[in-house]
């Protein structure tokens, strides 16, 4: 299975095409074969009761936020289907969806990042040293965001970034309504582009599959809720956070 | 470009049955090549652009040749050459328009061999594509018909994406005005594929010119009998009266009544990387009478949409010329 692909430029050198699309199949193996494995540990392992959703709830998710995150997974998933699809041969009119869908993510990726600086507090996603503590010590409870989710959460930002930049140098030498088709990279940095591109993307289904198994793993549910509701309540905060690190306002 | 004076070497396979050869088909998929009269096919192998590892031809097969009467108009075998479809009684009397197209096809040598389904599957003649480069429609991540300094007389002006190729056939317009039929056989059975979705755009498929599977064989064209005898007109401007692709064509199928048009297709070939409907020409031409008043207004609806590459602007006249000379009666 090869890495890459190549091939001849219009001076007969050797450069690069772009990712060898074989590694799809490997990344949805790995992936399967992760959750599979994890899905199989979490059951075998005896937990207590859950925490319940009733009574007093806090605020997880603002509304702003909550409608950045499903917009933001629309388009990725857009993007995805629209990338991804036609190359496993389910083929249908494709780039213009595509690069529609990519300024959409652009705008809201970007928005979520002026919202982060500007409204958030920017310190709530870095990884400190306390959360490294947190898969050691069971009593090291995490602040609003575990381990596990600053490094979903890292993951996707620098993989959306691959996707994103390169997805505009990829957009800015093919015809759009706004220019026209330029030769402005060179074959040999088209190819780099292209693997860029499509490395950032094999990652990024795998990410997402992880994503999404975690968000549907009973245990977790109530982070979903809260993706959708905004809330989570009272006994689930205490039992999965430490209220001294986050101490969010009480809803209704 | 290396050049060769031998074949390469590719297994040959000479089926005399439909089935053998679509087993043939099935079997080698994609590595396969479906040769009728080789008049597409020689120039790939030579150069090495193409490198299938079996050919399979298909001139043997009894059942693909001859031109055979149907309940709705007539039935076209596949490797029927253009030299008897021009010939053909029933074709010059009801449906000219083809015998018309198929009169344009390169050379008489060249339709003395060329076969209907040879000259409808035949590949984009763009000349970055045919060098070998590895373009779009190779499989690459760029086109080199299109750029600032690419030489783009001859290619497309609508229907672009990413690939600018157009499609060589001039049996396809006049195929695509006539409604037809194409019978897409494979092992798995057979599919009928109305002639404007068998040939397929760069959007969706950007290494094919067809919606023909790899398995599957073209073996048939059906010609319904809703436009046999009407009005048509076919003109193909090229730069060479002969043996040339065209730079322009337009075949046009219209159906009177009286002195009007009740109704009309009107397809413009060369503009495309797929025989080109004007449904805005066949829109406004409908109720009209063949005059010059009539051409010219509806002419200009001919080049609309068109986006130009920077050595193919005459099209667009080109285009709307032919349309008015279609019109004039």
């Amino acid at each position: 299975m090869e890495f890459a692909t190549y091939k001849s430029d219009v001076w007969g050198r050797e450069v690069i095409r772009g990712v060898s699309w074989d590694l799809l199949w490997l990344v949805v193996v790995a992936a399967f074969l992760i959750i599979a494995g994890h899905a199989i540990y979490e059951a075998a392992q005896k937990r207590g009761d859950k925490p319940s959703s009733d009574g007093a709830r806090v605020t997880r998710h603002e509304m702003i936020d909550r409608v950045s995150h499903w917009l933001m997974a629309a388009s990725m998933i857009a993007l995805l289907i629209t990338g991804i699809f036609p190359i496993i041969g389910i083929e249908f009119a494709w780039l213009e969806l595509h690069w529609i869908a990519g300024i959409l993510l652009t705008v809201i990726v970007v928005l979520h990042i002026l919202r982060s600086i500007l409204a958030k507090k920017l310190a709530d996603m870095w990884i400190s040293g306390g959360d490294l503590k947190e898969p050691f010590e069971e009593s090291q409870k995490p602040g609003k965001y575990s381990l596990a989710q600053k490094s979903m959460h890292a993951s996707v930002t620098v993989l959306t970034a691959l996707v994103i930049v390169s997805g505009i140098l990829m957009f800015m030498v093919i015809d759009s309504p706004w220019w026209g088709r330029s030769n402005l990279l060179t074959e040999a940095s088209l190819g780099w582009v292209f693997l860029i591109h499509g490395l950032s993307t094999l990652a990024l289904v795998g990410v997402i599959c992880m994503h999404i198994y975690f968000a549907l793993r009973p245990e977790k549910l109530f982070y979903t809720r809260s993706m959708i509701k905004g809330w989570i309540s009272k006994e689930e905060l205490d039992a999965n956070h430490d209220t001294e690190r986050w101490t969010p306002d009480e809803t209704s | 470009m290396a050049s060769f004076d031998v074949m390469p070497d590719v297994q040959l396979y000479q089926p005399t049955e439909l089935d053998d050869a679509l087993n043939l088909a099935e079997k080698f998929g994609d590595s396969g090549w479906l040769v009728g009269g080789g008049q597409d096919t020689y120039g790939w192998l030579k150069d090495r652009a193409k490198n299938p590892q079996a050919m399979i031809e298909l001139n043997g097969i009894e059942a693909l040749h001859g031109i055979r009467e149907t309940d709705d108009g007539i039935e076209i075998g596949a490797i029927t050459n253009l030299r008897e479809i021009i010939r053909d009684e029933r074709i010059t009397r009801d449906y000219s328009l083809l015998s018309d197209a198929a009169g344009r096809v390169a050379s008489p040598q060249i339709r003395n061999v060329g076969t209907l389904g040879g000259n409808l599957s035949q590949d984009t003649r763009c000349w970055y594509y045919r060098r070998g480069l590895d373009c779009y429609r190779a499989g690459g991540n760029t086109c080199y018909a299109d750029g600032p300094e690419s030489m783009n007389r001859e290619h497309a002006v609508l229907g672009a994406s990413r690939c600018v190729a157009v499609s060589p056939s001039d049996t396809a317009t006049a195929l695509v005005a006539l409604e037809a039929i194409m019978i897409a056989t494979s092992v798995d059975g057979v599919r009928e594929i109305p002639a404007e979705d068998f040939f397929v755009g760069p959007d969706t498929h950007i290494t094919q010119m067809t919606a023909l599977d790899a398995n599957e064989v073209l073996t048939a064209v059906r010609i319904p009998s809703k436009w046999a005898g009407k009005r048509f007109y076919f003109e193909k401007v090229a730069d060479r009266d002969v043996w040339d692709f065209a730079l322009v064509s337009v075949a046009v199928a219209m159906s009177m009544d009286g002195d009007t048009i009740s109704d009309s297709r009107f397809v413009c070939g060369g503009v495309a990387c797929v025989p080109h409907r004007l449904t805005q020409v066949e829109n406004a031409a409908r109720g009209k009478s063949l005059s010059d008043e009539s051409a010219d207004a509806v002419a200009a609806l001919a080049s609309q949409g068109t986006k130009p590459l920077n050595y193919n602007h005459f099209k667009l006249p080109l285009m709307e010329n032919l349309v008015r000379r279609a019109m004039r009666g």
